[in-house]
Order: structure tokens, then C-alpha cells, then sequence
């Protein structure tokens, strides 16, 4: 084949590409606008909001119950931020270790790395039993937290041994040589320099977790997370409320990474960044 | 006064100092040449505390320093690519020592300032503080780094290969700024470096450190005329090398024998030595008189500027090198693949016992 | 004392090098330390007990710890257990081949034909963007599309080819492979890009110059070096499908039952020690797919 011709095909294909990863996204989105008596399918009977209204309890009572988003999406914006702080540095602590060499470090980053690879629904199970056997009772805030750490500590720390590979530890030492105790060193100098780092493991780690429901679905107990509230729908009949929440949930988490985007570019810009880079 | 016992450093099976000694003199501007690898880097991390001997003691004013922990060595570092905090302005970078350090940390924001001032005012500096380390030349950022070592008034300061990442006119203005900020301070410096220029005008005294030890310390005339064995002579890349063997009072090398002036043995191993610019050439018919000489064949030429290097070939394949000095001449037209004499006085020649 | 020290004058004392090389590795230990103890708590501890429980005596309602080995014969001899590991592991191979070939034409776009940088992470973070919606909205997400009435149906009866909805496009095995290739697709475009991307464009302009065609460059060169992308790509793509459950408990109508679903409805049964088998067989397969990967490729090397 010519290069001319398979520049152009590769890009239409890439565009299709680009249009089935968000095909059904925008058609869920189309649909959330549904009217009252429309079902979760096209055509469109009316364009409305009453989805939106019904999923926030706003709407006057109707045949389709509210799904139980209120109390459970507090529970997982709680989990996640104290996944995020744990495994956040735990990751940031194991990357540091991983800057001097040492025996075993091999089977060691692959303990970590197993982590993020072993399926939630089999470390879900053997929690849950560990959980029965122990005779301790299963809550999101417990038994879920551990294993939501478990998935989330790999990324964080894969991200910081990124940035660790990165880092000219010459800016250490002559922090040390100016006097400055190791403790003063990083608190001064290499906690600033790997900030952009914390936050992307942040948002790694707090994404994953307030998404995570497979390491949840067995682990949580009673009281559900947002995403096992999801889960719940999936054995009935669905509703287009599912898919207001849907686009409510996508919004939050760009509003998110908005937020991390604002962040690291003040951060960076401020700073200054240039620097290390050419000394 | 720095002192190094009998300093060791391995790497596995690799020795990277191998029972050095050393003494930096108070007051004194050092400068300590060797060759890539040679460990240099090494030794100044030894004294900065960064790495720790495996034998051998590091004192300074007969205190022992290894096994203290480098922050509290009270020993400068200025880092060949600068190291500075890149988070931080120019002058930031210079209070850094005076503001965290942990023992004599200054809290009066006043005195800081003032501090720092005089530190960029003594680098040339001034005006400079509020940029950003990402906003200022090469030569600015290697001033910014001294400034924040000479600030908190170090007992030594250790400059690794300072101005290798500077290009070569802003070297020798640094050169100059260097030694004369050292002279103004009393601080003794200890400059590692690669280049034998660099070391020789730089230092009061050079080290040259070969093969792990230090093969002769001297201040830069002596060592340039004088030195004392065949790895100090290789390291000032000034000195032709010829191995031998004495043979009845004179020297049997690969060049043919030559005559020599001291009483050595019979079978004793030596080397002679000539330096580039003490070697004359000339038609093999025509030597000058009580010159002693060998037989080379012109290899090709290198003009340098002020001077011109020569290279020759003599039979079994050793390198001679000439120098002459453009506005002395000595050497007559040379046609590459002729052969010609090599000569040079008697007295030009040193003579190391030993094996190469 | 002292005379035991003067005993041996020549014991050389522990050098200063010694010292300082064990007190690193004592920092290192000291914090890695908690992390692994979480790991070693919080994972391995429970996938040893999976191991343990799938030899417990199962009853109706409870599982008592004695040991047996009744839930592996009956879950080796029944033939619905046995068809989930067929289904699951065929699942696993359709949806890990459709990754690789939807993705690694995306993948050599972006890292080969695209060579502006800012267009290059711009095409990135699109196929990165879907990752930021819930996973279970993107699982209910085709729903709608490959329903009878769903947007395609729709999209098709319009353009007359078809003249009534196909009804095999949802709660069918096609609509759990369609589903999942599309989530994990992402796994696979990134390693690839990125390693077709670092290859120097040099060698190419090299190769092209000495007068090769597009198709041996491709093959001499793009091909080998982006190898360790899809071996990277396979290994994630692997993991993630055949620890799946939610995808085909969504889409398939029931009709797909890979091993994470037997997991589920095991324990919804208080099944517990059969769960357990599911899970150890689910281990025992997932660990023989990523060694096989390993051998291929060195993970640390190429993060």
C-alpha cells in the first residue's frame, strides 16, 4: 500500500475509532433528556429535565423509584479521599525506598504491581471470607477501604517512581550540604519539586477509588457506595434517571480534572519548572 | 586543614580510591586533576559526606568527619550542572542554607536579606535576586550556586568540575571571578577538574590523582617542569613518554638506545620523559651537537593558534608529540611519511624508574 | 572488656562505608515496610484464604472448616462450572484480539503519523477521556445503542439494510464483546503509542533513504519495537477481562457466565466454598497468562 493513501484511511479510522469509544456516552447523554413517559430508548417524545429532577428527589412521586444516590455518594467521595491519602503515601514512601538499592527489590515492586493487576471480584471474595472468618463485620469504611488502598497504592506509587526516576538528587545533596537536615531537605526542597507528581497520583488514586466497585461489591456490607447503588439497576429495569446520573457523575469527574489541570498549571508556572530541566 | 588517611573507596570489585592521602592547607586554592573515571567525583563526595570510605579517615582541623552525616560537615558543594532549587527565586536559592540549616539558622528576616545581598553582591549579582533560576544564563546560575555554598561560610568548599558546563569564555572569566572571590573569603577551595589547563591555572597547588592515589601534589610550575613520576607526566599531557630498559649505563628502548645522565642499574625498568616543547627536529644527518636523539616519522599536524602540535611515529608504533610556539619556531617544513631526528638536550630528559 | 578488645587489635572496625550502606537500607526497609505489610495483609493474606476455603465442607447456608475436597470434585465435574471456564477463557481471547486489532491501527496513527507533539497528546487524552466516566455508566451506556430500538437499529432500518431490528446486537454474547473491547481498548492504544512513538525517526527516514517500501518498514522496524507495547497492552486487557463480571452481567441477558459471575452468584448464594474454587481457578488462570507475558517481555524495564 501506498504511505499516501494509508495516512488518510488511518486517520478516518481513527476518527471512527474516536466515535466508538464515545457513541454510546452521547447517546446515553441524548437520552437523559427524555421526557416523563418516554422509556430509555429513542425517539425522543419530549425533550425535558424531569430526569434530572426525579434522580435529585425533586420530581413528584412516580412508578420508578429514586435511586439512592445521597447518602451513598457521600460515603464514596469519603472513601476515596481517605484512599487517596493512604495509598498516596504509602506510593510516595515505597517509590523513595525504591531510590536506594537494595536486595529483594525486585519481588517487592512486584508485590505492589500485583496489586492493581489481581481482579477486585477474587481479592472482593477472599476479604469477605477473611472478614467472616475473623469474625469482623464488613463496612465500606473497613474492609472496603483496605482493599480500595490495595488497587489505588500500585498507581500512586508507579506515578512517584516516574517522577522519583525523574528528580536530580544533586538539588538534594546540596540542600545537605547548605546545613539542612534530611527532614528540612524534604520538606523544602524535594516535596515541592515532586508536587506535580502527588497530585496526579491524587487524582489517579481518588478516581479509581470513587469509581472502584468490583473490590466493593463483596466487601462494603450493608451500606452501599455510589457505584454498588448503580449496580443495584442492573438486574431491573432501566430508567433514563440512570442516565441523568450518568452525565451528572461524568460532569463531577471533569470537574475534577479541571480542577487538577488548574492546579498543575499554576503550580508549574510558578515555579518555574524550567529550571531543573536545563541546569 | 583537610586531611585524608589512607582514603579507600570500592564498588564492588572496583577500587575507585585506593589508599589515598591528601592534605588541603588552609588558605589554599587546591586543584586536584584527573581523568574521567579516575574517581575524583568520587573523593569530593567522600569529603561532602554523599558516600562514606570503606577504609581510611577524612579529618578537618583533626576532627573526623566520616561517618557524619553530610549536613553536619559544615562543608560547601558547588555541583558541576549547579543543583539549584528550581522552585525557588535567585536569592531564595542563596538565603536557602542561612534560613533551614539545622544548627545557627538565622531567624531575623533582615539579617537574611542583608546576608544575601553581600553574597550576590560578592558574585557580581546584584539586582538579580527576585528572577526565577530558570530565567538566567549558564555563568549566572554557576555564581547563583557559589553564592549559596560561600553564604553559609563553609570550613571548605568542594567545587566539582565547576566549570565544565560553561563554554570556554565564560570559563576563563569564571577562572579569574573564582580565584579572586576565594583570595577575599580566606576559604580554601578544592577544584576537581579534568582539564590540565584548568587545574594548572587555577590552583596554588594541583593534585594529580591517578589510579586511585595521588600521584604528586606541587604547585603548578613544579609540576609542569618536574614531575615526579610517569603518571603525573601523563596527566599534564605535556610530556612524551619513552619505556626502557637500562642497559650499561645508557637506556635500550623500542627507539634504539639512548644515552642517559644518572648511575642506574643494569635490567632496571624506566621510562623517559620529554616534554612537547623541549623536543627539537631536524634532518637525521644534521642533529646539534650533544643533543641526544631518535628516529620518528612525521605523522601530521594540528595548529592550535599560538602554537602547532606535531605528531610522529617512531618504528614500533609509539605516539611523539611536538610543540612549537608560532612565534619561536624550531621546526623546519615536514613532509608527512618522512622520516626525521627527534632532539633534545640531555637535561631535558627526566627519568622514572619503573615499569610502564 | 578490654582485654577482649586487645585480643583482637587487628579486627579492622566496621567502615564508615559499611555503617552508611546499612543505615540506607534500614531507611529503605522502614518505609517500605508499611506498604507491604498492607499488601501482605490486605491481599495476599485474603487470596490464601480463598485457597484455604475452597477446601471447607459446604452446606446449604454456612461453610464449616473442615477440610475437604468435595466442592473441587463437584465443581470439577459439573458442566456448568466447566462451560464458565470455556466461556471465559474464550471471552478473554476474542476480546483480547479485538483490542489489538481495533486499537494497533489507532495506536500507529497516533505514534507514527501524527507528528505534532501537542495533536499527538491531544488524540491521547481523547481516547483517555471515556476512562473518567463511571466504568458501570459506560457498561449501561450500550443499552441504548445495540438495542431493538436502540440508536443502530434505528441508524440501520433508516438507511434500509435492514428491514427489521437485529435482535442479536444486545443481551447476547456479541454485545459483551462489543462492550468490552471498546472499555479496554484504551489499555492496548496507550502502550502501543508510546512505544511507537519513542521509536527514532531516523532509523525510519534511514530505512526509507536505503529505499525500503512502507510494508518492510513496517515490518523490520515498527513492528518488532512496538512488540513490548502489546505485550504491556495484553497483559492489562487480560487482567481486567477475565476478572470481569459486570460487563456480561449487563449486556449478555444471562446468557454469557464467565468465572467472576459464578463468583458473584456463588456468594449472593452463601455458596462460599464453591465461590472459592471459582476464585482459585480464576487465579490459577490469570497467573499462567501473565507468566507467559513475563517471559516476553520485562514489565519494570519498560514502565
Amino acid at each position: 500500500m501506498q504511505v499516501g493513501l494509508l495516512r488518510p484511511a488511518l486517520a478516518l479510522y481513527a476518527a471512527l475509532f474516536l466515535l466508538f469509544l464515545y457513541g454510546p456516552m452521547i447517546v446515553l447523554a441524548i437520552l437523559s433528556f427524555q421526557s416523563q413517559g418516554g422509556g430509555p430508548q429513542f425517539p425522543i417524545q419530549e425533550w425535558s429535565v424531569y430526569w434530572y429532577k426525579h434522580l435529585l428527589g425533586l420530581a413528584e412521586t412516580s412508578r420508578v423509584s429514586q435511586l439512592p444516590v445521597g447518602d451513598s455518594l457521600i460515603r464514596s467521595l469519603v472513601l476515596a479521599f481517605l484512599t487517596t491519602v493512604v495509598s498516596v503515601t504509602l506510593g510516595t514512601m515505597s517509590a523513595e525506598a525504591f531510590r536506594t538499592r537494595f536486595k529483594g527489590s525486585g519481588p517487592v515492586f512486584y508485590l505492589i504491581i500485583l496489586g492493581m493487576m489481581v481482579p477486585g471480584v477474587l481479592v472482593g471474595l477472599g476479604v469477605a471470607l477473611l472478614s467472616n472468618f475473623l469474625d469482623i463485620g464488613r463496612a465500606w469504611w473497613s474492609t472496603s477501604f483496605v482493599l480500595h488502598v490495595v488497587y489505588t497504592f500500585p498507581f500512586a506509587f508507579l506515578v512517584m517512581l516516574a517522577i522519583f526516576n525523574r528528580f536530580d538528587r544533586s538539588v538534594e545533596e546540596a540542600s545537605l550540604s547548605l546545613g539542612v537536615s534530611p527532614a528540612q531537605t524534604f520538606r523544602r526542597v524535594t516535596f515541592p519539586l515532586i508536587f506535580p507528581g502527588v497530585l496526579s497520583a491524587m487524582l489517579f488514586s481518588f478516581t479509581l477509588s470513587y469509581d472502584e466497585f468490583s473490590r466493593t461489591l463483596f466487601t462494603a456490607g450493608a451500606d452501599l457506595t455510589l457505584p454498588l447503588a448503580i449496580y443495584g439497576t442492573f438486574s431491573v429495569e432501566i430508567y433514563p434517571n440512570v442516565f441523568a446520573f450518568g452525565v451528572l457523575t461524568t460532569l463531577f469527574s471533569f470537574t475534577l480534572l479541571v480542577i487538577y489541570g488548574l492546579l498543575m498549571k499554576r503550580f508549574t508556572r510558578n515555579k518555574r519548572f524550567a529550571g531543573q530541566e536545563d541546569a | 586543614m583537610l586531611k585524608l588517611n589512607g582514603v579507600t573507596r570500592r564498588y564492588g570489585d572496583i577500587v575507585a580510591l585506593d589508599g589515598l592521602d591528601l592534605i588541603v592547607p588552609d588558605d589554599t586554592y587546591l586543584s586536584l586533576l584527573g581523568a574521567s573515571g579516575s574517581g575524583k567525583t568520587t573523593l569530593l563526595r567522600l569529603i561532602a559526606g554523599y558516600e562514606e570510605p570503606n577504609e581510611g579517615e577524612v579529618l578537618l582541623n583533626g576532627e573526623r568527619l566520616d561517618g557524619k552525616p553530610p549536613h553536619r560537615r559544615d562543608i560547601g558543594f558547588v555541583f558541576q550542572n549547579f543543583a539549584l532549587f528550581p522552585h525557588l527565586s535567585v536569592s531564595d536559592n542563596v538565603a536557602f542554607g542561612l534560613r533551614y540549616r539545622e544548627s545557627g539558622a538565622i531567624e531575623s528576616k533582615a539579617q537574611i536579606r542583608e546576608r544575601t545581598e553581600d553574597a550576590l553582591n560578592l558574585v557580581g549579582l546584584d539586582g538579580f535576586g527576585h528572577r526565577g533560576v530558570g530565567e538566567i544564563s549558564g555563568g549566572q546560575r554557576q555564581r547563583v550556586a557559589l553564592a549559596r555554598t560561600l553564604v553559609t561560610e563553609p570550613r571548605i568548599v568542594l567545587l566539582d568540575e565547576p566549570l565544565g558546563a560553561l563554554d570556554a569564555n565564560l570559563r576563563a572569566r569564571m577562572c579569574d571571578e573564582l580565584r579572586a572571590i576565594r583570595e577575599r573569603l580566606k576559604v580554601s577551595f578544592l577544584h576537581v577538574t579534568g582539564s590540565e589547563t584548568e587545574a594548572l591555572t587555577m590552583g596554588d597547588t594541583v593534585a594529580v590523582l591517578a589510579d586511585g592515589k595521588i600521584a604528586q601534589v606541587d604547585d603548578s610550575s613544579t609540576l609542569f617542569s618536574q614531575p615526579k613520576n610517569p603518571a603525573a607526566a601523563r596527566h599534564l599531557n605535556a610530556w612524551n613518554l619513552l619505556p626502557g630498559v637500562v642497559e650499561g649505563g645508557a637506556l635500550r628502548t623500542s627507539v634504539g638506545l639512548l644515552p642517559i645522565v644518572e648511575q642506574v642499574a643494569d635490567n632496571t625498568p624506566v621510562q623517559l620523559a620529554v616534554r612537547f616543547d623541549e623536543i627539537g627536529v631536524c634532518d637525521p644527518a644534521q642533529v646539534p651537537e650533544a643533543h641526544d636523539h631518535f628516529e620518528a616519522t612525521y605523522v601530521t599536524g594540528e595548529f592550535n593558534g599560538p602554537t602547532a602540535l606535531s605528531f610522529f611515529r617512531t618504528p614500533d608504533g609509539e605516539l611523539i608529540q611536538v610543540v612549537d610556539h608560532l612565534s619561536d619556531s624550531r621546526l623546519p617544513d615536514l613532509k608527512e611519511g618522512q622520516a626525521y631526528a627527534l632532539h633534545f638536550p640531555p637535561d631535558a630528559a627526566v627519568l622514572f624508574k619503573g615499569a610502564a | 572488656m578490654t582485654t577482649v578488645i586487645e585480643d583482637f587489635p587487628d579486627e579492622p572496625a566496621v567502615s564508615p562505608a559499611a555503617t552508611r550502606e546499612a543505615k540506607d537500607r534500614r531507611r529503605a526497609f522502614l518505609l517500605l515496610t508499611p506498604g507491604v505489610l498492607w499488601m501482605v495483609l490486605f491481599m495476599l493474606m485474603p487470596l490464601v484464604m480463598v485457597i484455604y476455603v475452597s477446601f471447607w465442607t459446604q452446606s446449604t447456608f454456612a461453610v464449616e472448616p473442615t477440610l475437604t475436597t468435595a466442592s473441587w470434585e463437584r465443581f470439577l465435574s459439573s458442566p456448568t462450572y466447566l462451560t464458565a471456564i470455556g466461556t471465559t477463557l474464550k471471552t478473554w481471547i476474542i476480546v483480547l484480539l479485538a483490542t489489538i486489532v481495533v486499537g494497533y491501527p489507532v495506536a500507529l496513527f497516533i505514534g507514527l503519523f501524527v507528528k505534532n507533539r501537542t495533536l499527538q497528546t491531544a488524540l491521547l487524552v481523547a481516547c483517555v477521556i471515556p476512562f473518567w466516566t463511571s466504568f458501570l455508566i459506560r457498561v449501561i451506556a450500550w443499552r441504548p445503542m445495540l438495542g431493538t430500538e436502540g440508536a443502530i437499529n434505528i441508524i440501520l432500518l433508516k438507511l434500509g439494510i435492514v428491514s427489521e431490528p437485529l435482535s442479536f446486537l444486545l443481551f447476547s454474547e456479541f454485545s459483551v464483546y462489543v462492550g468490552m473491547t471498546q472499555i479496554y481498548c484504551v489499555f492496548m492504544v496507550g502502550p502501543i503509542t508510546f512505544m511507537i512513538a519513542r521509536i527514532d525517526d531516523s532509523i525510519i527516514e534511514a530505512a526509507r533513504d536505503l529505499g525500503a517500501s512502507f510494508g518492510t518498514i513496517f515490518r523490520r522496524i515498527v513492528l518488532p519495537l512496538s512488540l513490548p507495547g502489546v505485550i504491556v497492552g495484553t497483559i492489562f486487557v487480560s487482567v481486567m477481562v477475565l476478572g470481569e463480571f459486570a460487563t456480561a452481567a449487563s449486556l449478555s441477558g444471562r446468557k454469557v457466565n464467565l468465572l467472576g459471575n459464578i463468583i458473584v452468584s456463588q456468594v449472593g448464594s452463601l455458596k462460599w466454598a464453591f465461590a472459592a474454587v471459582a476464585g482459585v481457578v480464576l487465579t490459577v488462570i490469570i497467573t499462567a497468562v501473565i507468566t507467559l507475558a513475563l517471559r516476553v517481555v520485562d514489565i519494570r524495564k519498560e514502565m
